[in-house]
């Protein structure tokens, strides 16, 4: 985007009352999470220093940086998930539809329920079937009627590109499932309690290329309904389903902007040494 | 450390160099062969060579994409290389081009020449300057190369546009004339958009597009 289009865009955004992230190129229309001022790490190592970050309402926002950026650490802050490792520690705003899930007024598990997480690698509950793999949420959260499960564990299983492979044989367990298949099964069961966002932390970095195109397929299609926030190493998956990607470093923000624009004529140097691999 | 694509790279830089002399070199000597009234056998076949390497620019390209899914400079730079590269083939061809007319008009030292002498020159400077800024990634002088299509036009334009008013005119003459303009007109276009490819090699973006009137 040239400087002149930038300048456009801030106008009209600024006119419609719309929001900006602060140290983002780009304007992001209707957010669905604000950071604001993010810190968090472990004892007195600082791994995220200041994040200042919003997360467009239903589309697909790539983290990408090198080991050690805070990538992981940062999603994990978005669910709250971080504050349950001994010794972690956060601060900052982080706003949900305005309000801040760091508020003690909030309630955590509340929270982890409207923001699904899917791990790097698939972790099905083992001992459980296919079924019970998706219905445990809801089971867990008192949902006891056979019809209703069946409904929730069906169109979960079908928006997650599985429901085709598996439906002649629900019953048989997760764990029997391809790596693929498993990770999939574990996006279907984030799904079932119908959370607002989905954070994927490297879903697809265990995957063989027909199982990574599945997945993202899936998130193609889930950002209808879903805000998708996922962290990669791989740039070029990045690049095929994010609609926006920021760049982290070091624990800061170096870049955040729409995808297209920032692999094709990054506006920070950092950025562009690390995604041409000019990097150390 | 230098990355495996950088091999590639260096190869397709050292690809387009050897374009842009020859190239150069290509009109150059089809512009002389008219000033002398003789055609020059040597440009043809050059002119097939730039259509050789063209292809050889438009494969290595596919493949470093193909291989390294390059982003930022490094993809601005093979995208830009494929634009030159085409801008260079297109110079030779206009050559070949000017050779037929040659061919098909003869002779045509008793023209009248001094609109197209001077939009040869013109010209020539201006694909001098687009080697000049690939080789040397040199904004300035890419900008100046952008600056200067007017003048080709112009004289391209105002050559028929006189043409039209003439009550009589040497058929020979006008028609071999208006062809080696435009064709001058076109490579001088080349230039252009070689010169705004740098440009974008360097800047990120290509500069604005002047409206004509």
């Amino acid at each position: 985007m040239t400087m002149e289009m930038q300048k456009e865009r801030e106008k009209e955004a600024k006119k419609e009352g719309l929001t900006m992230s602060s140290d983002a190129t780009t304007v992001v229309i209707d957010s669905k999470m604000k950071i604001r001022g993010l810190k968090a790490g472990f004892g007195k190592s600082e791994v995220l220093k200041g994040i200042d970050l919003d997360v467009p309402q239903r589309c697909v926002t790539a983290i990408m940086g090198p080991s050690g950026c805070g990538k992981t650490t940062f999603i994990r802050c978005l669910n709250r998930i971080h504050e349950l490792t001994p010794g972690a520690k956060v601060q900052g705003e982080v706003m949900l539809d305005g309000e801040n899930i760091y508020s003690p007024k909030v309630d955590p598990v509340a929270i982890r329920r409207r923001i699904g997480m899917v791990f790097q690698k698939p972790n099905p509950f083992p001992t459980m079937s296919i079924y019970d793999n998706v219905a445990a949420g809801l089971k867990l959260n008192g949902v006891r009627e056979r019809k209703v499960l069946d409904g929730v564990v069906e169109r979960s299983l079908r928006m997650a590109f599985l429901w085709e492979e598996v439906k002649e044989e629900l019953h048989k367990s997760g764990s029997a499932l391809s790596g693929g298949q498993q990770q999939r099964l574990c996006i279907a069961r984030a799904l079932a309690v119908e959370p607002e966002i989905i954070l994927m932390d490297e879903p697809c970095s265990a995957l063989d290329p027909t199982a990574t195109a599945k997945i993202e397929e899936a998130m193609v299609e889930l950002k209808k309904q879903y805000t998708i926030v996922i962290v990669t190493h791989n740039m070029q998956q990045a690049a095929r389903v994010a609609d926006y990607t920021a760049f982290f470093y070091l624990g800061e923000l170096i870049e955040f902007g729409e995808t297209a624009p920032l692999f094709e004529n990054p506006t920070k140097e950092l950025t562009e040494r690390y995604i041409t691999g000019k990097f150390g | 450390m230098a990355r495996l694509m950088d091999l590639g790279i260096d190869k397709l830089r050292n690809l387009l160099l050897e374009m842009g002399e020859l190239s150069q070199q290509t009109v150059v000597a089809a512009i002389e062969a008219y000033h002398i009234g003789k055609n020059h056998q040597d440009v043809n076949r050059w002119s097939i060579k730039l259509k050789q390497l063209d292809d050889q620019v438009s494969e290595l390209s596919i493949e470093l994409i193909a291989r390294f899914q390059p982003v930022a400079s490094d993809l601005r730079y093979i995208k830009a290389c494929m634009e030159i590269s085409y801008g260079f083939y297109r110079y030779g061809r206009y050559a070949h081009d000017i050779m037929e007319v040659l061919d098909t008009f003869g002779d045509l030292t008793k023209c009248d020449r001094s609109v197209v002498e001077s939009a040869a020159e013109k010209t020539e400077e201006m694909i001098k300057l687009s080697v000049e800024a690939f080789t040397n990634q040199d904004v300035d002088l890419a900008k100046r190369i952008v600056d200067m299509d007017d003048f080709v036009d112009d004289a391209y334009r105002g050559y028929i546009k006189e043409l039209m008013r003439s009550r009589k005119v040497d058929l020979r003459c006008a028609l071999s004339q208006t062809l080696i303009l435009r064709y001058l007109e076109r490579i001088a276009d080349h230039a252009v958009y070689i010169g705004r490819s740098v440009v974008f090699i360097v800047k990120g973006e290509e500069p604005a597009i002047a409206e004509k009137s």
